[in-house]
């Protein structure tokens, strides 16, 4: 009796411009990388995001005698959800550099026949997914305490794709370049979190002194949370166009030194 | 001459091994100075802003001072026992993680030589960032101490039970996905939700019969009365409860560690 060898053997695959089953390979190994241990993953950040909503909820009943506090949670409940989702995003892509690097398993990534494009479109895909998924998550919670709307969709849509990918961007150049773990603390703790934190998550920029309010229009994450919230309660701080122009341009930036930094094999081939 | 080699005697406590554990667990923790001290006291600084930002504009007093000066104490104690927990908590997961527990085992340590060497190195932990914290905020925000003896029986009785309370993770967690979890689901919620950020005495009357069973609120309230002078809470219940709770934590250290509960084999 004789056994059928496969016939495919020793052949190599043919794909045209785009390598379309690694593309879609890598997306879903990031993904699933961010939300397979969905209830560390998944309800972390939630509860997080919901102890945050509470205290400010329970911080202005001490502050304010009476009186309704729902207008300012209802603008925090927008910059809640977008900044979990970005944090997601850089996290997602950093953590699976500096893992990959610690087991050596980056070789695996750099073996495969991908483009430089395509191995930014995979990582950034699961990114943006897993961070959306999570933004989508604390979104459902803090209806218990927010009134989210809808009133721009498409400017929603836009900003949450923006934001993620810029942090999704971030998150690769960090990630090629770090070689510890405290590398990534590093950056979320000192670089990240006061941007997000110093950029109109929890306040009116409109409140602050005049030169405040420059300094916070230099910072890429206060478009990103403004035209987010934009997108949820139709009222911005800055005009959303200029937000949206201002994103785009810092995404090229980013992408294009990323694209460099792969084409190149900085800090990862030899 | 060459002495002759014996074993080294000591009395019923092992001075240099207590003292050599506890200077590992300090020295572990100031070598990555920038993560284990710095960066909470970034973080708490921009909690500060955070909120004087989204509600300092109020005119209100809180507790008999403005709402800043009320925030710094309950901000100031937050980032001590999140440390001192991760101190005790990270040093025994690394530990167990990289093999080298058996270093702690193998010494001729007894049980409560380790609870005490490892319990200090957070409680040090604790105060160093504490007091760094402290530094900080007091560029923005005027500190006082109204009751100076308040105020370090608070923050040592603070430090040192969840120092206490890290050993207790760091024994029983098999990965970091576990201390993750404890951190996320217990530690945080607990500091958060205990009157950092807010009086008590706002709260609806289940409230704060809620927040008043939550030990956290007893730390924050007791180091907060030695700051401004005003506490919500019953101060006697406060320091009999973290008295009582660091006793009984001792005495569960002190029996794993003997037992060697998941330690050894």
């Amino acid at each position: 009796m004789t056994v059928d060898a496969p016939t495919d053997i020793g052949r190599q695959r043919r794909f045209g411009a785009v390598n379309w089953l690694g593309l879609f390979t890598l997306g879903r190994r990031e993904a699933s990388r961010g939300l397979k241990d969905y209830h560390y993953q998944i309800f972390g950040p939630v509860i997080s995001s919901l102890l945050y909503l509470a205290v400010f909820h329970l911080a202005i009943r001490t502050t304010t005698s009476g009186g309704s506090n729902a207008e300012l949670l209802n603008f925090i409940a927008p910059g809640l959800i977008i900044f979990v989702a970005c944090e997601k995003a850089f996290e997602n892509v950093c953590f699976s550099f500096i893992f990959d690097k610690h087991e050596r398993i980056i070789s695996d990534l750099l073996m495969a026949p991908l483009t430089a494009l395509e191995r930014i479109g995979g990582y950034l895909a699961g990114a943006c997914l897993s961070g959306l998924v999570i933004g989508l998550a604390v979104a459902l919670v803090s209806l218990l305490f927010a009134d989210l709307s809808l009133a721009q969709p498409l400017a929603l849509i836009f900003f949450a794709l923006m934001g993620t990918v810029m942090h999704g961007l971030i998150g690769i150049l960090v990630g090629i370049w770090a070689e510890k773990w405290d590398s990534y603390a590093a950056v979320h703790t000192f670089l990240l979190l006061p941007l997000s934190f110093l950029s109109g998550l929890f306040y009116r920029v409109d409140h602050l002194p005049a030169l405040a309010q420059d300094l916070v229009r230099l910072n890429p994450v206060f478009y990103v949370i403004d035209g987010f919230r934009f997108g949820m309660t139709g009222e911005a701080s800055a005009n959303p166009w200029i937000g949206g122009a201002v994103l785009l341009a810092v995404n090229a930036l980013l992408f294009a030194l990323a694209y460099t930094w792969f084409r190149r094999g900085y800090r990862l081939k030899p | 001459m060459i002495p002759a080699l014996a074993p080294r005697r000591y009395g019923p406590v092992n001075w240099i091994g207590l003292w050599t554990l506890y200077r590992k667990e300090v020295r572990r923790f100031l070598a990555v100075g920038t993560q284990t001290v710095l960066a909470p006291m970034v973080t708490t600084l921009l909690f500060l802003a955070v909120f004087v930002l989204a509600l300092g504009h109020s005119v209100e007093l809180v507790g008999g001072v403005p709402y800043m000066e009320f925030l710094a104490p309950g901000l100031i104690m937050m980032a001590m026992t999140q440390n001192a927990f991760a101190n005790a908590s990270s040093s025994l997961m690394i530990a167990k993680i990289q093999g080298n527990i058996v270093d702690l085992l193998m010494p001729p340590l007894s049980a409560l030589e380790i609870t005490l060497g490892l319990a200090f190195g957070g409680l040090t932990r604790g105060i160093v960032v504490g007091v760094a914290t402290a530094a900080g905020i007091w560029i923005f925000v005027p500190l006082h101490a109204a009751h100076p003896g308040a105020l370090v029986f608070y923050g040592v009785m603070a430090s040192l039970m969840l120092a206490q309370l890290g050993v207790i993770a760091g024994i029983y967690a098999d990965k970091f996905d576990h201390m993750a979890a404890v951190t996320n689901f217990i530690i945080t919620p607990l500091a958060f939700l205990s009157g950092t950020f807010y009086s008590t005495e706002r709260l609806p009357e289940f409230g704060r019969l809620l927040a008043h069973l939550n030990p956290f609120f007893y730390m924050i309230d007791g180091f907060r009365f030695g700051m401004i002078g005003h506490a919500d809470g019953s101060l006697l219940l406060g320091a009999l409860a973290l008295i009582g709770v660091n006793a009984a934590l001792l005495i569960a250290n002190y029996l794993s560690f003997q037992r060697g509960s998941r330690l050894k084999a």
